[in-house]
């Protein structure tokens, strides 16, 4: 049964921003971080439901995966000035060498409104066995109308469970949109971390 | 004498125009617009998808505005530019708000010398509130 739940979990759910965005629309996604590589594309079937297509290079192991990917919106609360989202993520597909079966499966919640963000995501990669946790503080000093450039500054907390140990990352975010594309830059002397997105 | 009469037949037959208030904000409506006050708007990727939303429909008059759309942020409203024939049905504003994945709380048309207003009811269906005759500014209370 409860493979069953999960399978169909995975058929239905990726990572990050707004995961699903409006029906019809397309996002282009690239992103590196200390663990991956990774370069999506997508459509919005419905308002709550991105299926798309992933290349995720594990920097660690340097195994490459294609997957699909399937992002599906649980519930979205929307409120005057704010906004709150619960999504189901996930990503099937194979390493590109040997063909070996590998998929994600992650949950994500977040809450903003125009000064203030608030995001959570746990996921999990089978290739490694590893368990992710992603929690996001942000705050954007001034406000703006959508024709003008937003800033964000982002605190990014990292803990990563595997081979039952944990290791714990702090990185630095400054984000940066305008109209529909949304750039992140980050930091903390060690690591970095970039991601680049796009709607149309 | 004359440019008087002009300036009156201006008035009567060429030009209505009303305020609405969203967010404590006043905004000018005039005639074959609407504006519709939307709940979780707060980044500009949303005012894209609702912009590209609407470039599919065949009632927005792309004359006025950015492509017949404009986006307030701060006060949470989208100001639509309609066509004068396209006597709009407000469902099928309300399903491009939803479609770009947002909810409406409030949405004006004004068409026809006629400002309705309407608001989501108990069960979030949308329905006619108020009417106004911009004509001869009489208000009515429909619900």
């Amino acid at each position: 049964m409860l493979r069953i739940f999960l399978a169909l979990i995975i058929f239905f759910s990726s990572i990050s921003a707004h995961p699903v965005i409006f029906k019809n629309g397309k996002v282009f996604w690239i992103t590196q971080n200390p663990n991956f590589n990774d370069i999506r594309f997508g459509i919005s079937k419905t308002s709550d439901w991105l299926i798309g297509g992933r290349i995720l290079e594990d920097r660690k192991s340097n195994e490459t995966f294609a997957l699909i990917n399937n992002n599906f919106l649980a519930k979205r609360w929307n409120k005057s000035n704010s906004q709150a989202n619960l999504y189901l993520l996930s990503s099937v597909g194979l390493n590109t060498d040997n063909s070996k079966g590998m998929s994600t499966l992650g949950i994500h919640a977040d809450w903003e409104n125009r000064q203030f963000m608030v995001m959570e995501m746990v996921e999990y990669f089978s290739h490694s066995s590893a368990l992710v946790s992603n929690t996001r503080f942000a705050y954007s000093p001034y406000k703006v109308d959508y024709s003008r450039m937003s800033t964000w500054l982002i605190a990014q907390y990292r803990i990563e469970y595997k081979d039952e140990e944990y290791s714990y990352m702090f990185i630095p975010v400054v984000r940066f949109f305008k109209g529909n594309y949304l750039f992140e830059l980050g930091s903390n002397g060690d690591d970095t971390f970039a991601s680049f997105m796009t709607h149309f | 004498m004359k440019k008087y009469l002009l300036f009156l037949l201006f008035i009567s037959f060429g030009f209505s125009q009303s305020k609405v208030t969203i967010q404590d904000k006043e905004v000018n409506i005039s005639e074959n617009e609407a504006i519709v006050e939307v709940l979780g708007m707060v980044c500009s990727m949303c005012a894209f998808g609702i912009g590209e939303g609407f470039s599919k429909t065949d009632f927005i008059d792309k004359t006025k505005f950015k492509d017949g759309v404009s986006v307030d942020i701060d006060a949470q409203y989208v100001q639509l530019g309609l066509l004068e024939s396209s006597n709009v049905n407000p469902e099928k504003i309300v399903q491009v708000i939803e479609d770009a994945g947002y909810d409406v709380n409030s949405l004006f048309i004004l068409q026809n010398n006629k400002l309705i207003k309407f608001s989501a009811d108990k069960l979030g269906i949308l329905q006619p509130m108020a009417y106004k005759d911009t004509s001869n500014d009489n208000h009515f209370q429909m619900n």
